[in-house]
This record gives C-alpha cells, sequence and structure tokens, in this order.
C-alpha cells in the first residue's frame, strides 16, 4: 500500500503538471514505481511526452518503459488504437519478447477477444510458469466474462503456488463476498491480517463478514474487530463506530434468555461509540444527526 | 631500522596510480561481460513455492495473536500435519543441496561462468602486476606492522632490514581488489558483479537450503503460544474513544 507521503508527493506533482509547470516523466516515473492506477494522468502526460519527438529521444532507454506504461494506461481508458500504436512500436523494437508478448495478449483482452486473450496467455505460460502477472491476468478474464467459479478456480490454483501474495488474497475475499461465501471470506481476510495486522482495513472487512455471518461467537468476535479497528484508525472511522453499536444490539438481543454474565466490563463501548458518532455527524453532517440519534436510540431500546 | 626511506615520487605516478586506473577499468569491463553473458534462470518451481510457504508460515508466527484461536490451531494444523503439512518434510527427502545443485546442469553451468569471470581477471592482473611492478618498494603503510606480515607484503623485496610499513605494489593491489567495491557500487549501482569479496562470502555458506528452513519454521510454528490479543483492543478501543468524545 502506498504509504501518506508518498501519496502527498504524488498528488503535487499530478497538480504541478496539471497547471503546466512540467515535470511530467517525474510524475510518470513515481507512478510507475509505486503502482498507482491513474490511467488517464498517465496517458495524457505520457502521450504528450511521446508525440514530441524532441522530449523522446532524450529519455533514451526509458523511452520503451513509457511505452509500456503508455500502453497499459490506453488499455484502462478504452484506448484502443493509442495501445495498438504503442505495442508495435514496442514490438519493432524487441520482436521476440516476453513482455511485448504479454502487452499483445493483453491488447486482445482489451479488445474483448477473450479465446485468442486466453490462448496467448496459455502459450506464455508454457515457456515461463511462474509469471505471476500472467496467471493474474487469466483470472481477470474469467472474471470479466462472467464467469466467477473459473475465476475463484484460477486464483485458487495461483495462491497455491504464491500463497504470500496478499493482493491475490484481498481479491479471493472480495469475490467470496460477492458471492455470499462468507465463511471462505472470512478465511481470506484472516491470511490478510496474519500478513498485515496493522492495517485497519481488514479488521473493518473481517468484523463486517464476522457480523454477516451470525451467531453469538461471531457477533462478539465481530465486536472486539470493530474495536481493534477503531484502536488502529485513531477512532475516526464511522463504520467500526456503527458496527460497534450493531454488534452491541444484536448481542443482547440473542442472550436475552441467557445469563447475563457475558455482559463485559466493556459496557462502556457503545455508549461511547455512539457520542463519537453523534459528534462527528454535528461536525460534518448536522442535518441528519436527528436520523441518527433516533436510530441509536433504538438500538439501545433494544438492548 | 627506523630509517626513512624517500621513496621516489615517480613511483606513485607510474605505479600506484596506473594500477588503479588498470584495476577500475577491468571492473567495469567485467561488469558488462557479465551483463552480456547472464542467462535468464528460470525460476525452479519447487523452490518458488517453497519460499512463498516460508514466508507465509513466518507471517502466522508474527501475527498469530490477531486472530481467533481456532483459526490459528487449523492453520498450524495445516501447516505442521504429520501427513500432508507443508512445512512437513520426511526425513528420507532431506536431500543434500550441494548435489542437487550440482546435478543440475544450468545451475552447474551458472556457477561455473560466475566464478570464471571472478576468477580470470584476477589472475591475470596478479600475473601483469607481479611482472612489471616487482622488486621494489611501492608505498608506505602509515602505521606500524610486525614483523609477520612481511611475507605477505613484501614478497618483491629481498632486503630482510627495511621496515614491514614499506610495501611491494602486490599488497596495492590487494587493497585495490578489496577497497574498489565501494567505488563500484558508486558508479555502477548495486548489484554488480564486481563483488568479489560477496561472492567469496557466499560461496562458502552455500545456499538457499529448503529444507532446513522449512524444518526451522515447523519448529518455530510449534513453539507458538497463542495468545489473543484482541479482547485487550476493545479496552482500547474505549481509551482511544474517551478522548476523542471529551
Amino acid at each position: 500500500m502506498v504509504t501518506k507521503t508518498e501519496e502527498s508527493q504524488l498528488n503535487k506533482l499530478e497538480n504541478q503538471v496539471e497547471n503546466g509547470g512540467g515535470g511530467a516523466w517525474e510524475y510518470l516515473c513515481l507512478a510507475r514505481k509505486l503502482k498507482v492506477r491513474r490511467s488517464d494522468k498517465v496517458l495524457k502526460y505520457g502521450l504528450s511526452i511521446l508525440n514530441d519527438s524532441r522530449k523522446r529521444s532524450s529519455l533514451g532507454p526509458d523511452e520503451w518503459t513509457l511505452y509500456e506504461q503508455v500502453a497499459v494506461a490506453a488499455m484502462d481508458c478504452h484506448a484502443v488504437d493509442v495501445a495498438k500504436d504503442c505495442i508495435s512500436a514496442l514490438q519493432k523494437k524487441f520482436p521476440e519478447s516476453k513482455r511485448v508478448g504479454r502487452l499483445e495478449a493483453m491488447l486482445l483482452e482489451a479488445k474483448g477477444s477473450w479465446e485468442d486473450a486466453e490462448a496467448a496467455y496459455s502459450s506464455l505460460l508454457e515457456d515461463n510458469p511462474f509469471d505471476q502477472v500472467i496467471h493474474k491476468r487469466r483470472v481477470a478474464i474469467a472474471k470479466a466474462q462472467g464467469n466467477i467459479s473459473a475465476a475463484i478456480e484460477w486464483l485458487n490454483k495461483y495462491l497455491e503456488i504464491f500463497m504470500a501474495d496478499h493482493d491475490a488474497w484481498r481479491e479471493l475475499a472480495e469475490i467470496y463476498v460477492s458471492l455470499q461465501m462468507y465463511k471462505q471470506a472470512a478465511f481470506c481476510y484472516e491470511e490478510l491480517i496474519l500478513s498485515q495486522p496493522t492495517v485497519p482495513l481488514y479488521h473493518l472487512a473481517y468484523a463486517d463478514v464476522l457480523y454477516t455471518l451470525g451467531g453469538l461467537e461471531n457477533l462478539q468476535t465481530a465486536k472486539k474487530y470493530y474495536s481493534s479497528t477503531i484502536d488502529l484508525s485513531g477512532g475516526k472511522n464511522n463504520r467500526a463506530l456503527f458496527g460497534i453499536c450493531l454488534c452491541t444490539s444484536a448481542i443482547s438481543q440473542l442472550a436475552r434468555g441467557r445469563n447475563r454474565e457475558d455482559k463485559d466490563s466493556s459496557s462502556d463501548l457503545p455508549s461511547l461509540a455512539s457520542a463519537a458518532l453523534e459528534k462527528e455527524y454535528k461536525l460534518h453532517a448536522s442535518d441528519k444527526l436527528s436520523v441518527l440519534t433516533s436510530t441509536l436510540k433504538c438500538l439501545r431500546v433494544s438492548s | 631500522m627506523a630509517e626513512d626511506l624517500v621513496l621516489d615520487t615517480a613511483i606513485r605516478d607510474w605505479v600506484l596510480i596506473p594500477l588503479s586506473i588498470v584495476m577500475v577499468l577491468i571492473g567495469v569491463l567485467r561488469y558488462f561481460v557479465s551483463k552480456l553473458m547472464r542467462s535468464t534462470q528460470v525460476p525452479d518451481g519447487k523452490i518458488v513455492k517453497e519460499g512463498q510457504v516460508i514466508v507465509r508460515a513466518r507471517n502466522l508466527r508474527a501475527a498469530a495473536n490477531f486472530i481467533p484461536p481456532k483459526s490459528f490451531r487449523a492453520r498450524r494444523a495445516y501447516f505442521s500435519n504429520e501427513e500432508n503439512g507443508l512445512l512437513h518434510v520426511p526425513k528420507g527427502q532431506a536431500q543434500n543441496p550441494q548435489a542437487q545443485m550440482f546435478s543440475d546442469p544450468n545451475m552447474a553451468m551458472d556457477m561455473m561462468k560466475k566464478n570464471l569471470s571472478m576468477i580470470i581477471p584476477q589472475t591475470l592482473t596478479f600475473a601483469w602486476v607481479n611482472f612489471f611492478f616487482s622488486g621494489f618498494v611501492a608505498a608506505k603503510i602509515p602505521f606500524p606492522l610486525t614483523q609477520r606480515f612481511r611475507s605477505m607484503l613484501q614478497n618483491g623485496i629481498d632486503l630482510s632490514t627495511v621496515d614491514v610499513s614499506y610495501v611491494s605494489s602486490r599488497s596495492w593491489y590487494f587493497l585495490n581488489l578489496f577497497g574498489l567495491r565501494g567505488l563500484f557500487s558508486l558508479i555502477l549501482g548495486e548489484d554488480n558483479a564486481t563483488d568479489d569479496a560477496q561472492r567469496m562470502m557466499q560461496m562458502s555458506g552455500f545456499g538457499f537450503d529448503p529444507t532446513k528452513n522449512l524444518g526451522a519454521e515447523k519448529d518455530g510454528l510449534d513453539i507458538v503460544q497463542h495468545e489473543w490479543a484482541l479482547p485487550k483492543f476493545e479496552q482500547r478501543a474505549e481509551a482511544v474513544l474517551r478522548k476523542l468524545v471529551s
């Protein structure tokens, strides 16, 4: 994930180039290094550099990297002709290259000819069965065609080999959530928490999935993960605050028949959470404050 | 014994500086030649997978306290299960990695190429230095040394009464050999083929021994006591919110 300083630096450069201050090349390099996806800007600035033959020759060997970057950005913005030009330029220079072959297959994918793209990827994989990018493109093809089960299958096979790739785990988790296979999604989110325990996003998503699964134990665990999200994000995460209130009311509904010893010591937490929510709403959306207070009262009444 | 020899400045001009320049040039030449000769290495499937497994097991060990106990136990069983756990290596399979290295023809060729590209220029330069620059005192080392170093540093000089601080050009060659590493990493960027000393150290402690790593990870995983950290977080969240609300 991109850190805050890097992101602010990127934004600063972007503003600078936008307002005509030059520095397009640095922006493109930084975007490439951080692997952020700002394809429209990349396309615009990249093309402006490439079309100007003087600037292009001043780049030297980096020119080809720029071609690749612009080709990918063009495919993202569905400017297929631009992508085709870039790729043919690269092809002339590097005729037998695997990297260019990959770009060609991506172009086929962008044009929508799925079978050709898949055949191209399979042949590339035969030469190098450990190319992570190509594996992931295959998953993307399956997903784009709407064939979610094939996507899951490919992704699982990929993860069997490359099990430390947390982006792939994240993708799998989101696919499972979209298919409502919450238990598997919970497993994936656990993997993500294991690899990056200080990212509050994963705690939040895991808590959401647990809350959706339901059941007393899951609800209590969900409450704990919502609180860890609050802790990790410094109390600013509204969704986690809501989550705490909802979990508390759901738990007390379930536990109404049983003994109340589960009323653990953190009984201040829901009231604190609702107080924090009210404060946030007062600050940012004061017209909705009345809706919020009535909702919270309902939740508290049933608890 | 403590007389000060006056060394001709011509020595500095015609020995020390040319020798350094030649070594820098040879280093650069070797870098480019190695770049040309480097063959793309197809990563071995098993090694890639094992590397990833180790990373995942390490993550599990490091962040074990963040997931619920049941999940942790399930994962631990998955990794260290006696029959088909990922980290479990049956005794018979623990291959000697050296044998494996030599049996794989690609890797053997690669190793040979790397060795050659290191040994040949060194040998040639050394022979050249010996032939042209021997038999005279080349430099004076600024700190005093014991007599033990005489044979190493003064081999061309056949006088035994000369102070050991006065060395021959062979020692200047060795000094350059190890000292120019820093210069090369400046002008050639990291990962250049001239890191001879580094390579020598790598060769002595050979390589990627996956079976031992797996066994080590398994032991580490078995030791871990799971202490779920999440309940504490509720209290911490309370504290955070209290501060926020107040």
